[in-house]
């Protein structure tokens, strides 16, 4: 009797496992779990806008430079309505530098450049993607914006800024990301620059059911 | 104590014990186990490799706890898994306030904010009880005593 007992407990105890397991990794997939926030200066838009896209980008994919050329014009048409939060998923396997031009970007933010340091990356892609030795194109750039150098070459090897570049990517893999870009609009996935212009034509609707009182 | 307040006491105190433990489970298990990782750094107990498989296990054994606990499953087993749990986490946050360590977030739900250390270690001192009232007189409303029914 007790044996019967426990055997029914146990079973109870196995079912409970087994789909509290699979639901909080169906979440996971289905990305319903809280989305870490970007850092500031990585983040356009307001706050209050109704239509918050996350783009997880590597700087020497060519995709995503393209990517961001329309997030650019996505910004201008929908205005106040966009806010955009950048996350870097270096493909380490296939772009050895992207890592360090992530480190470079995020401290070229911290001096407030963010912005104007990947346009300069994404737009010479093709010179640094690829190259052997450490690109002089990270230096460059950053004396053409009038950053300190000596400053950011620092920052760019500090834990702090590493670790942030470790969780976004830890972030990617548990989201099942493994392609450069990819959208989370209002948490829906988007893979590439067209998935992501097939949702935002749904943006009119989203602005306007927001704009509701 | 009459009977019935004590079977009232013993499934609020299950429901609120596990409850606590699936919220901080599935908080975390939502979210980058590098994340908890380098919350359980911060404690300077483990080494990152350690701090990272801590990571990977422990949301998902706070989950299963939790659940099993607020289902009365194994009702004295599973509070007395929790009880252990919580004095292990008291004995991580007690080192930490006594050694002054800047901990900034305790980790215990992942990114959402967290009391000081000092807050943290009293919280959990009230869990504890909690637990210890699961584990006396838990067994009312449970899956234990569902299944002893003919």
């Amino acid at each position: 009797m007790i044996d019967q007992k426990n055997a029914r407990l146990a079973a109870l105890a196995f079912t409970l496992i087994f789909v509290s397991t699979v639901a909080v990794l169906m979440a996971r997939q289905l990305n319903l779990g809280p989305e870490r926030p970007a850092p500031g200066f990585r983040t356009f838009g307001p706050a209050d806008a109704p239509v918050h896209v996350y783009e997880y980008t590597d700087l020497a994919c060519p995709a995503c430079r393209q990517a961001t050329l329309r997030i650019d014009e996505m910004r201008k048409v929908f205005g106040a309505g966009l806010r955009v939060s950048f996350k870097h998923y270096p493909l380490l396997n296939i772009h050895p530098w992207s890592l360090q031009a992530a480190a470079y970007s995020d401290c070229a933010g911290e001096q407030g450049k963010f912005k104007e340091y990947t346009d300069l990356l994404f737009a010479s892609q093709e010179k640094w993607a690829g190259a052997k030795d450490q690109p002089k194109e990270f230096e460059t750039f950053a004396r053409q914006l009038k950053l300190d150098w000596e400053k950011l070459r620092v920052c760019s090897e500090a834990p702090e800024t590493l670790k942030r570049l470790r969780l976004d990517i830890a972030e990617a893999d548990m989201k099942g990301v493994n392609a450069t870009p990819t959208f989370f609009v209002n948490g829906k996935r988007a893979v590439g620059a067209g998935q992501l212009i097939d949702q935002a034509m749904k943006f009119d609707n989203v602005m306007r059911k927001a704009a509701k009182p | 104590m009459n009977p019935g307040t004590k079977d009232i006491i013993g499934l609020a105190a299950r429901l609120a014990v596990g409850g606590i433990f699936i919220y901080a489970g599935v908080t975390k298990a939502l979210a980058p186990a590098e994340e908890f990782a380098y919350a359980i750094e911060s404690y300077r107990v483990l080494n990152s490799q350690l701090s990272l498989y801590a990571a990977y296990v422990t949301p998902w054994v706070e989950l299963y706890a939790g659940l099993l606990l607020a289902a009365g499953v194994f009702t004295r087993w599973s509070a007395l898994f929790s009880g252990v749990m919580l004095v292990f986490f008291e004995l991580l946050l007690g080192q930490a306030w006594l050694r002054k360590l800047p901990i900034t977030s305790c980790g215990c739900f992942g990114t959402s904010g967290s009391n000081s250390i000092a807050g943290e270690f009293l919280q959990n001192l009230a869990f504890l009880a909690l637990a210890a009232a699961a584990f006396k007189y838990g067994r009312a409303w449970s899956a234990d005593r569902a299944v002893e029914k003919p």
